[in-house]
């Protein structure tokens, strides 16, 4: 080992003065090359600024099926659910066989008619494959069971009566007219008759069925491995694929089965994690600024180097570095030529060594490139020097398992190879494996032993690759799709029975005659669908809408209780306002007291935390630890009544009374570079942009008090908190900007700009800005002081109905939660969620996104009373105030189209493989650098969506339902590339609605196809409750039908 | 009703509480009908508050009546006049053991409702219920342990469970090589042990505490051995709290634990099992007044544990490792404590410390909202205090310490260098030897499984 390092950087030096260009060519080439690679590590940047992004970003150009499918061999991960679940969704109807048949019929649909061999036909062989679980097994496994099982005694379970009748009547009548054909000595059957010594020839005309069957079976076993036997060789394309595996460590692995990526990662994890720390160890690595490259040489070349021989080699390697002065990407050239990396190899070989770690390796790269308002980024190049330093960590590893295990002395460039001619290939035994698939297809599908008897060698390799071709992958693809295709179906159906009742019922009664009595904003998020609809369940005269929960006011936003900015918009939009919140201008001298004794409390309560970890503050805290007792027991048993108590508490120091700095005055123009504030004009445009999005672009539209609702959601001990926020609001709780929108919407001289510019408010229309805590269902109002004396009864009867609607939305999403009784009160639902968002050991405060399947841009009429089940998000757009072009719609969705495909997608792959994509459980997560979570003690970095988050989930591409025409929807398409490249790829599904006509056009493959209906078939219920109540499981669409309000008493649910 | 039978009544019920415990969740879970979730977690509420409350009563009784040692004998199980040996189970109520078994009481309690809640539709819920109720045996068998061998009993419980509760995601690979790594240091303290326990047979006869230790009640007992003697036991013993609490050179299988869900790494390393070896010396502690050699000894090592621990914890950057290592040197101070005699001390600080520790585990992963409501409190980033020591260093010795620190003083390294490899090296020089043999013998290859490998069928492929 040493030698080949003391040899090559002196015959490296001499080329690399003569030919210099073109090493720096080279370097350039390895620096674009890592670069390129560095889009496929995890793009998820600090979990306390949580984006939901699709997981598979790097490869959103292409179609969704190539996506999944390099993706998943990339990272070794799954594209779909396990087929066996599949089955037993289709086994429990959430997949229709007729789903199964209409997705394969289209996937064969060229061929569908003609026979592939014999009586074989491509589409039922498919489906045979797809309905019945084919066991598939090792093959020493399925020589037990031949042996030992009833595999040759018994048809499988699932082989219908009548074919067990036909294939025994069949076989029956071939074997006596052929039987001295098929027994006779030389004949290929020689085989049959060999197994079959146990069956009497003679009294074969008396045999019972039974034991036709079980000749029947062995006789068809015979055949069936035979065949396979016989064109085995021909079967495989080429005798064995080479093995292709560019890292040294796969090739080790198999070869000595020491896996060289172990001492290597839990070095690079410890020192990752030290170097990108956040502030939350009390020493951090000297130097740290100098980069990865130099921090780790100078701090592994020092002396005093215990006397292991791993350490000592890693310091004399630190030390060569720095006295070759080589940079990280001459070191990471040096490494490749030493480890014998073609320059054909070397992409793929740097892909797989960044992926090898990629939670660490993409958090480096993510604060690198993307986090600079963190307290500590990275500097730049550190993904290149962190390769570096991997690279040179891997040689030191591959030469001494080589050396151990592998008794190999040579050069490292040749261990490879060396590696290669270890590794027995044992050709697997793979006759009987296809064998036994035959043998059961032709149970379940009835085919004739005597036919397969007579199939030729070719017959038999056609029906063998036909069913090679048709992979695990291919069949849990098309039940993918047939899932998809049935909630689809589902939705459409419901849309438009739903659409055309609305249709026929508002001609009569005239819809529209009773006065609103009050309108409520919410954001589009899937949670506040179940809100808005049991408010308009409580409420029937008043109106909810949706839209992008911030509202359009994009801004960097400090509480008065705040350290830092925070930005408060899709994470796409650079704000460029600052907006403070301030305690009201009379209390502030009052607050300045309050604030120092929020900075003392801070500071102790940071001493005190950092303390219990040192020497001494440890042995005194020691001490008097036994009070931590008392919060201890208080928190886990009792947490909603300690949360109550610790809120009274903070009441004391926190600022109570506040308002938003929300005009720009001249006085704070850039004195710390930012733009403090809006103007009148830009409030104008943000707030008149909001109202004609959702169709209020009239005064007749508005009623007298309109509320702007945002969201977020409070829990604790819970690392992904910033998961659960508002997702328009980049992670962030959205009530600042509910509250900045209703400032903005009731000030007079905004009103005069709008007037001036024909957009009239009318002048008794005012509004509130709210918050809604999704974890604990609560609501808070801002700025109540601000309300007319003649608005507040209004205000009053709003609230009220509010407070029912939260109660009966905590009560719908305790039917999800299994700790929940199923009987429970609206009250007693609320007083649940309430202690979920306190209680310390709860690790599912809600569900969040789980089960989101839909989003509809339309108008709220023909969404409005239909039950959902809190899997929709639902943005408001009405047409008809638009153009003609559909520019309102067009500005809709290029936020609504990237944010709920984001969501939608993140949480397909994380429930997909939640090992994989997702970050796996959250029992034993354990908080990193302040930047992510690792499983357990020491581990990569996990990014993505815990089981717990997922479990309830439906992984499904989201179908956007949108209320526009075709040609509005393909001019959108084509103007923006973000829309195209999603829905173009099919990794969204679209449909445009028309619902006048009742009609809904589906989009595939760059066309609209109108939807034919399944169903007209639409339960009615009397209330929300009526339909969820007593079931955990999803459930369908139904219309609900509110009792009107004069007798609209309280439903009782105990 | 007299007193005597009223002490019988309840010791007895706060031994039996958790034993009942496991009895009904092993055979529940033999007999391939595990209980329910709702059935788990009400079983062992109402076990443990029938434990605690017998053991407040216990004490409540001894301070009443102003007894100091309470013995309760729960039958001779083995008896073997010529070898001088006898087994019977013995536990003592004292100064020592009822504080100790009220806060494993306290402590299991919070973590069993804690766990109820956190485990919810885990598929693992009614393994990890079972191991936590081998668990609460141990503690309570160690606690009120009056004989070696009783503490002996439960100390291996608590090993056996902790092992497996590193491993309790055994579908990854981490846990599994960490629950084998903390399960092998468990062994060699478990070695050690047992030589002290056969010592202490040797040398008094009997493994009860009360002959070993002289008469007085805890902690005034005298023992009755001579000062070499006591050294020898006594050092053998230091090795088994050593292992058990994570002690130098030890200590690198306390991060490695914190693989389980987080309330199993929370009461195990973080408060009642890492206190265990500390409690074995404060009850052997006689032993150590009788040699002033191995009271150095003891705080030399606990010294070395606290500096190792509080350097370490240092530089973490993740929070459950930050916190065992703070853990660890608290550990390390206890220990001081008991070798240089502050027995009471040892045992507050113990109390306290586990209590504080728990609940911080606990609260671990609210680390990243307790910073940003500590930051927000404060009005600005967290403040980066230079050490005092820094001014004192020069740059190579700031480099050399950081390194020592983050590679986690390189015990394991070392561990493994000296002690591990010339062991296995041994034992793969006897298998050459063997198969050299058995080749011989066969006339060639006589080893078919050296081809083969172990081959995995999954039906789901990637592609």
């Amino acid at each position: 080992m040493k030698d080949s390092l003391n040899v090559t950087p002196t015959a490296q030096d001499c080329p690399s003065e003569t030919e210099s260009p073109a090493r720096g060519d080279r370097l350039a080439s390895l620096r674009y090359q890592i670069e390129h690679a560095a889009h496929l590590l995890p793009s998820q940047g600090p979990i306390t600024a949580f984006v939901h992004h699709n997981t598979l970003h790097a490869f959103q150009q292409r179609p969704f099926e190539e996506g999944v499918r390099k993706g998943g061999e990339l990272w070794s991960c799954h594209a779909y659910f396990p087929e066996e679940r599949y089955r037993q969704e289709l086994e429990s109807g959430r997949i229709r066989l007729s789903d199964l048949e209409a997705v394969l019929r289209e996937a064969v649909s060229d061929r569908v008619e003609e026979p592939l061999i014999a009586t074989v036909m491509q589409f039922e062989l498919r489906l045979a494959m797809l309905k019945h679980r084919i066991h598939a097994g090792d093959p020493a496994e399925l020589n037990w069971m031949i042996a030992e099982t009833n595999a040759l005694r018994q048809f499988r379970a699932d082989v219908p009566v009548v074919i067990r009748k036909n294939l025994i009547e069949s076989t029956r009548h071939w074997i006596l007219r052929d039987r001295n054909e098929v027994f006779a000595i030389n004949n290929k059957a020689n085989l049959i008759s060999e197994n079959l010594g146990r069956f009497s020839q003679r009294s074969m005309e008396h045999w019972t069925d039974d034991q036709w069957e079980a000749f029947l079976l062995n006789a068809l076993w015979n055949i069936c491995y035979t065949g396979a036997k016989n064109v085995e060789r021909q079967l495989r394309v080429v005798p064995l694929p080479d093995l292709h595996l560019p890292r040294h460590r796969n090739l080790l692995l198999q070869a000595t089965g020491e896996d060289t990526d172990l001492p290597v990662h839990e070095l690079l994890i410890k020192f990752c994690s030290a170097f990108l720390d956040q502030g939350f160890a009390d020493w951090h690595m000297p130097n740290r600024q100098r980069g990865i490259y130099q921090t780790f040489l100078n701090l592994y070349s020092q002396g005093g180097t215990p006397p292991v021989e791993w350490y000592q080699q890693l310091r004399h390697e630190c030390a060569r570095l720095i006295d070759a002065k080589l940079d990280p990407l001459e070191s990471i050239d040096e490494s490749l030529s030493l480890l014998g990396v073609t320059d054909e190899e070397r992409e793929e070989f740097l892909t797989h060594s960044l992926l090898a770690l990629r939670g660490w390796f993409g958090m480096v790269w993510q604060m690198e490139t993307e986090a600079e308002w963190m307290p500590h980024p990275a500097p730049k190049e550190s993904l290149i020097e962190l390769l570096a330093i991997r690279l040179m960590l891997d040689r030191l590893v591959i030469t001494g398992v080589a050396r151990e295990s592998l008794h190999f002395e040579g050069p490292l460039h040749e261990v490879r190879a060396n590696a290669l001619k270890r590794i027995s290939r044992n050709e697997p035994e793979e006759a009987i494996q296809k064998a036994f698939v035959v043998f059961q297809l032709a149970q379940v599908c009835g085919w004739k032993p005597e036919d397969l008897y007579h199939f030729t060698d070719n017959q038999w390799l056609i029906l063998l690759r036909e069913i090679d071709t048709f992979s695990s992958f291919e069949r849990r693809h098309l039940f993918h799709l047939a899932y998809e295709r049935r909630y689809r179906n589902a939705t459409f159906d419901a849309l438009i029975n739903h659409a055309q009742r609305r249709n026929q019922a508002a001609e009569p009664t005239a819809g529209g005659m009773r006065k609103t009595s009050f309108q409520i904003l919410c954001c589009i998020d899937d949670r506040e669908e179940s809100f808005r609809r049991h408010l308009e369940e409580v409420d029937p005269s008043c109106e909810t809408f949706g839209l992008a929960g911030f509202y359009g006011v994009a801004m960097y936003y400090r509480g008065s209780n705040e350290a830092h900015y925070k930005p408060l918009c899709p994470n796409n939009i650079k704000p460029k306002h600052y907006i403070d919140e301030t305690p009201l201008y009379s209390l502030q001298q009052v607050d300045r007291r309050r604030a120092e004794t929020r900075r003392r409390i801070g500071m102790f309560a940071h001493q005190t935390h950092r303390g219990s970890r040192s020497l001494l503050g440890g042995l005194l805290t020691g001490l008097v630890g036994s009070l931590a007792a008392f919060p201890l027991v208080a928190r886990i048993l009792f947490p909603r009544t300690t949360a109550q108590f610790r809120k009274l508490f903070d009441k004391i120091v926190e600022t109570q009374f506040t308002e938003l700095r929300l005009e720009r005055s001249p006085h704070d123009h850039a004195e710390d570079g930012h733009l403090h504030g809006y103007t009148l004009d830009e409030m104008a445009n943000i707030v008149e942009s909001g109202m004609r999005a959702i169709g209020m672009s009239t005064p007749d539209r508005y009623s007298d008090l309109v509320i702007i609702c945002g969201h977020g959601s409070g829990s604790v001990n819970n690392p992904h908190e910033s998961a659960y926020n508002c997702g328009a609001c980049s992670g962030s709780r959205g009530g600042p900007n509910a509250r900045a929108f209703a400032r903005m919407a009731n000030d007079n001289r905004v009103r005069h700009i709008l007037t001036d510019r024909g957009f009239i408010i009318p002048e008794s229309t005012f509004f509130v800005g709210s918050f809604h805590n999704t974890c604990d269902d609560s609501i808070t109002y801002f700025d109540l002081d601000a309300i007319p004396v003649s608005h507040r009864p209004c205000f009053e009867h709003a609230r009220d109905q509010i407070n029912e609607a939260r109660k009966r939305n905590a009560h719908e999403r305790c039917r999800r939660f299994e700790s929940a009784d199923l009987d429970l009160s609206f009250d007693e639902a609320l007083r649940h969620v309430e202690i979920r968002a306190e209680d310390l050991s709860q690790v599912r405060p809600e569900y969040n996104h789980a089960t989101n399947a839909l989003c509809f841009v339309g108008r709220r009429a023909w969404s409005r009373d239909l039950f959902v089940d809190r899997r929709s998000f639902l943005s408001s757009y009405d047409p008809k105030t638009d153009d003609a072009e559909g520019h309102i719609l067009e500005r809709i969705l290029q936020a609504v189209i990237p944010v709920c495909a984001g969501i939608s997608l993140e949480y397909y792959f994380s429930t997909v493989d939640t090992e994989g994509y997702g970050c796996g459980s959250k029992l034993p997560h354990n908080v990193s650098s302040m930047l992510g979570v690792m499983s357990g003690a020491a581990s990569d970095l996990r990014p993505g969506l815990s089981a717990q988050m997922v479990e309830i989930h439906e992984p499904m591409r989201i179908l956007f339902v949108i209320e526009t025409t075709p040609e509005v929807m393909s001019r959108i398409i084509e103007e923006n590339a973000a829309i195209k490249q999603l829905v173009g790829g099919g990794w969204v599904q679209l449909a445009v609605f028309d619902a006048d006509l009742g009609r809904i056009l589906h989009y595939r493959d760059q066309h609209f196809v109108e939807y034919k209906p399944e169903s007209i078939e639409l339960p009615t219920v009397g209330s929300s409750l009526k339909w969820y109540q007593g079931w955990r499981k999803h459930l369908d669409y139904a219309a609900i039908r509110p009792t009107p309000l004069s007798n609209a008493d309280p439903i009782s649910c105990s | 009703m007299t007193l005597e039978f009223l002490f019988q009544l309840f010791g007895t019920t706060v031994v039996v509480c958790p034993a009942i415990l496991l009895l009904l969740f092993g055979t529940s879970t033999l007999l391939g009908r595990p209980l329910g979730e709702r059935a788990l977690s009400r079983l062992t509420e109402g076990s443990v508050l029938c434990g605690l409350f017998s053991a407040i009563i216990v004490l409540v009784l001894m301070l009443l009546y102003d007894y100091r040692h309470v013995p309760i004998e729960l039958g001779h199980w083995v008896i073997l006049d010529e070898e001088h040996f006898h087994f019977n189970l013995k536990f003592v109520f004292d100064r020592l053991s009822v504080p100790f078994v009220i806060l494993t009481y306290v402590l299991c309690g919070t973590i069993g409702a804690f766990a109820s809640r956190y485990l919810h539709r885990e598929p693992g819920f009614n393994r990890f219920f079972n191991f936590y109720a081998f668990f609460m045996l141990g503690m309570v068998i160690s606690s009120l342990a009056g004989t070696i061998e009783a503490l002996f009993l439960g100390w291996e419980l608590v090993g056996l469970s902790s092992a497996l509760l590193v491993a309790f995601f055994h579908e990854r690979v981490n846990p599994v090589r960490n629950g084998l790594r903390v399960w092998t240091v468990y062994r060699i303290a478990d070695a050690a042990f047992l030589v002290a326990a056969i010592m202490l047979h040797h040398l008094t006869g009997a493994g009860d505490f009360d002959l070993l230790m002289g008469t007085g009640p805890w902690p005034e007992g005298t023992a009755n051995l001579s000062q070499t003697h006591a050294l020898f036991v006594g050092l053998l013993l230091l090795i088994a709290a050593a292992g058990k609490s994570a002690l130098v050179p030890f200590s690198e299988w306390l991060p490695r634990a914190m693989e389980g869900p987080t309330p199993s790494s929370a009461v195990f390393y973080g408060s009642l099992s890492v206190h265990l070896g500390a409690y074995l010396l404060l009850r052997v502690s006689p032993i150590l007044e009788v040699s002033p050699l191995l009271s150095a000894i003891v705080v030399i090592v606990g010294l070395l544990s606290a500096i190792y621990g509080a350097m370490t914890a240092r530089v973490q950057a993740d929070v459950k490792s930050a916190l065992a290592f703070a853990s660890l040197t608290q550990v390390g101070i206890i220990v001081v404590e008991i070798g240089l005699g502050f027995r009471y001390l040892a045992l507050i600080h113990i109390i306290g410390h586990a209590c504080l520790r728990t609940l911080q585990l606990l609260r671990a992963p609210s680390l990243l909202r307790d910073y940003h409501e500590m930051e927000n409190a404060i009005g600005s980033h967290l403040p980066r205090e230079q050490s005092v020591w820094r001014r004192f260093m020069s740059e190579r010795a700031r480099y050399w310490l950081y390194r020592y620190s983050l590679e986690r003083g390189f015990l394991d390294a070392l561990l493994f260098a000296y002690v591990v490899r010339p062991f296995t090296k041994f034992f793969q020089w006897c298998d050459a030897l063997e198969r050299k043999w058995t080749d011989f013998l066969a006339g060639g290859e006589s080893r078919e499984s050296d081809d083969l490998r172990p081959h995995t069928f999954s039906p789901e492929d990637y592609l």
